[in-house]
């Protein structure tokens, strides 16, 4: 009984320490919701369609009405019609769509004689989860269609024919490796260097560093090389480990994909440094480093792709470095890029380290307030 | 010249005045003592002249530079020993000493020379190797100390420097102090302990923020006290002889053959002897005459209580 007595205690008084820390408590009231409301904000609402490009080469009314339907149902956008096949396919190789429909020569009048035809999905193998969902959105199209149809022209039969782009069929463990090395360079830098200056304040060391002539540039880039000198020779064993032991396929070349990794690792070092520049201890610096991670989760196309996000959650996404690392990464591996295809999101990794670096030299402040 | 010149210092936290409306003038090669019990606000009046907070209003200069403008230059002239020690734990002293070296731009050469110096002025040679995490309290400040004047610095800055620390090592530091003062350092110290205090040359007592009263050791006791005080042991009540004289009585205790009266005079040193003979020349029969030595603690205390 005693003993439960000691027990008892022990639990009322963590429970008042959590009570009486505002910032826990904030955390633990306001994290949830945070969460799901951003969840709600990107994935709650009519979900956006998924872009495709549609190639009619039968140009007749029933091709029409089919693509009518396929429009309708709301599952997709048509975001071009190419004149040719390979245009068609071209568009999707380019990433401009996740897939390509493409209706044959003779298609329409096929359907009215009651011949069987087909329609031919091209998809885009290297997002799985996308082509899956494309897929099965298209047969279902093309069944109502049949049913649809066929009360005015009579039985005929529409086969569904699968193509991919990048495939035929990408491993899981290949699909993957974007959203865990994502995680791996992201989240792990970002919260190892988020605490260094607030663990500096927290000891004190601060106080007697800063009475040395440094400048905050000094401090920021100091613990920016230190960092990174440190945390690229984790990123080195992770990427062997996944390509020598786990045999994970690549299919651009290496050095491309090496380079958008440490870029990625160099933003979150410098978004590290900004969280650790403004935070005045490091259980804030940890808590915010975490907090920026959740939008990082949801909206950089870690789940799905962003263009199937809503508007709102599409801007934010546009911002997160993540973003531009898991479409670079994801083109060079399983596209097989280069970097010079990737230049875009290159150029936005490079220019938001840069401007977190900036940031975080400018609110750095040499005080011990 | 001033070494520090520190005008109407105020600092607001919150709502709450850390420090307000504290003006420091501190002469070059003085040790200057700050005063007070914790929470006083010294640490804060410190740190705000050092620059490592901003004042809420008022300024600081240190020899003629500007903190607020130019910290950097004050930062080259200065070192400070911060009342918690806050070298890296993690680093050896060794290792504490040639990261401070070249954070203060010692070139490789000086940094040596200065660094085997340092160790040698604070016995830290056998410990050059361990890691300063696992240096005794007493050890830890000395190697904050040697650190703090690596780059010869005109001013030194300690924040407590003896609090928790054995008295040996407590009287080993003010020794240094007064070393270092001899080689025309300018020092501002920090303290609770009132017995400390006597060793500054001059004192700034500081209670609730403010300064409560300033000068040498000396000067203060006697503005507690309005002068100094003597006692007298007597045979007889000396008090009716004491008429017309520069004396007043503060206590008496008498037990009709002898008494013993405590006499407040403006300065002890002068008066006794004087005072004596007076005494004596009225008839009255001195049997012991003494200065009674005051203490800083009691001084304070009087100050301070007057609201």
């Amino acid at each position: 009984m005693r003993r439960l007595g000691a027990l008892a205690a022990l639990i009322v008084k963590d429970v008042k320490q959590l009570l009486r820390d505002p910032r826990s408590l904030v955390m633990i009231l306001l994290m949830p919701m945070a969460v799901m409301a951003m969840f709600v904000a990107g994935y709650g609402e009519e979900r956006s369609s998924i872009p495709i490009v549609v190639v009619n080469l039968d140009g007749g009314p029933v091709s029409w009405r089919l693509i009518e339907l396929l429009r309708s149902s709301g599952d997709f956008r048509v975001v071009a019609y190419a004149p040719t096949a390979e245009a068609g396919v071209e568009l999707v190789r380019r990433g401009a769509a996740y897939a390509a429909l493409v209706i044959p020569p003779g298609f329409s009048e096929s359907v009215v004689r009651g011949r069987s035809t087909r329609v031919v999905t091209v998809l885009d193998a290297s997002y799985a989860t996308v082509s899956e969902l494309v897929w099965q959105a298209a047969v279902v199209v093309v069944q109502s269609f049949m049913k649809a149809a066929s009360e005015e022209y009579g039985t005929f039969y529409i086969d569904v024919e699968r193509q991919t782009v990048y495939g035929p069929k990408v491993s899981s463990v290949d699909s993957f490796t974007s959203t865990i090395m994502g995680v791996l360079l992201h989240l792990v830098p970002m919260s190892l260097i988020a605490v260094s200056i607030s663990r500096e304040r927290e000891r004190k060391t601060f106080e007697q560093l800063i009475m040395t002539p440094l400048s905050s540039w000094q401090i920021v880039v100091g613990k920016f090389v230190a960092y990174a000198l440190v945390t690229i020779a984790d990123m080195v064993a992770t990427f062997g480990f996944a390509v020598y032991v786990l045999g994970v396929r690549v299919a651009g070349p290496l050095p491309a994909l090496v380079t958008v990794s440490l870029l990625l690792l160099l933003c979150s070092l410098g978004l590290g440094l900004l969280i650790s520049a403004v935070s005045r201890n490091q259980l804030q610096a940890y808590q915010a480093a975490i907090f920026f991670f959740i939008p990082s989760m949801l909206f950089s196309g870690f789940f799905m792709p962003v263009e199937m996000l809503s508007p709102a959650a599409q801007a934010v996404g546009r911002l997160l470095p993540l973003y531009y690392f898991l479409r670079a990464f994801r083109s060079i591996q399983l596209r097989g890029w280069g970097l010079q295809d990737v230049a875009g999101e290159v150029t936005a990794l490079a220019l938001e380290t840069a401007a977190f670096l900036a940031a975080a030299v400018r609110v750095l402040r040499l005080r011990v307030e | 010249m001033l070494a520090i010149e520190a005008v109407n210092l105020t600092k607001v936290f919150g709502g709450f005045r850390a420090v307000d409306g504290v003006t420091l003038r501190v002469e070059e090669g003085v040790i200057f003592g700050l005063l007070g019990p914790n929470g006083a606000g010294k640490t804060t009046t410190i740190r705000m002249i050092l620059g490592l907070l901003k004042p809420t209003s008022g300024y600081v200069r240190v020899y003629g530079i500007d903190v607020e403008r130019d910290r950097r230059s004050v930062l080259r002239i200065t070192g400070y020993m911060p009342q918690h020690f806050s070298l890296y734990e993690d680093l050896t002293v060794e290792e504490n000493m040639r990261l401070y070296a070249s954070l203060y731009g010692l070139g490789r050469g000086d940094a040596e020379e200065r660094i085997r110096e340092l160790m040698d002025e604070f016995m830290l040679r056998d410990f050059r190797g361990r890691l300063a995490g696992k240096l005794s309290g007493g050890t830890k400040q000395r190697l904050a100390l040697a650190v703090a004047l690596l780059h010869r610095p005109r001013l030194l800055v300690v924040d407590e420097p003896t609090a928790g620390v054995d008295p040996p090592l407590r009287r080993y530091f003010w020794g240094k102090f007064r070393e270092l003062k001899e080689r025309g350092v300018t020092i501002l110290v920090t303290t609770h302990y009132m017995d400390e205090a006597e060793n500054c040359d001059r004192i700034a007592l500081m209670s609730r923020g403010r300064v409560a009263a300033e000068g040498s050791p000396l000067e203060i006791k006697r503005l507690a006290y309005g002068g100094d005080i003597i006692e007298l042991v007597t045979a007889g009540d000396p008090r009716p002889a004491l008429d017309g004289l520069a004396a007043s009585v503060l206590e008496f205790e008498g037990d009709g053959s002898y008494s013993r009266v405590r006499l407040l005079v403006p300065d002890a040193s002068e008066a006794l002897v004087p005072l004596t003979r007076e005494l004596e020349g009225r008839g009255v029969r001195v049997v012991r005459a003494y200065q009674v030595p005051l203490s800083l603690e009691e001084a304070f205390i009087r100050l301070t209580s007057r609201g």
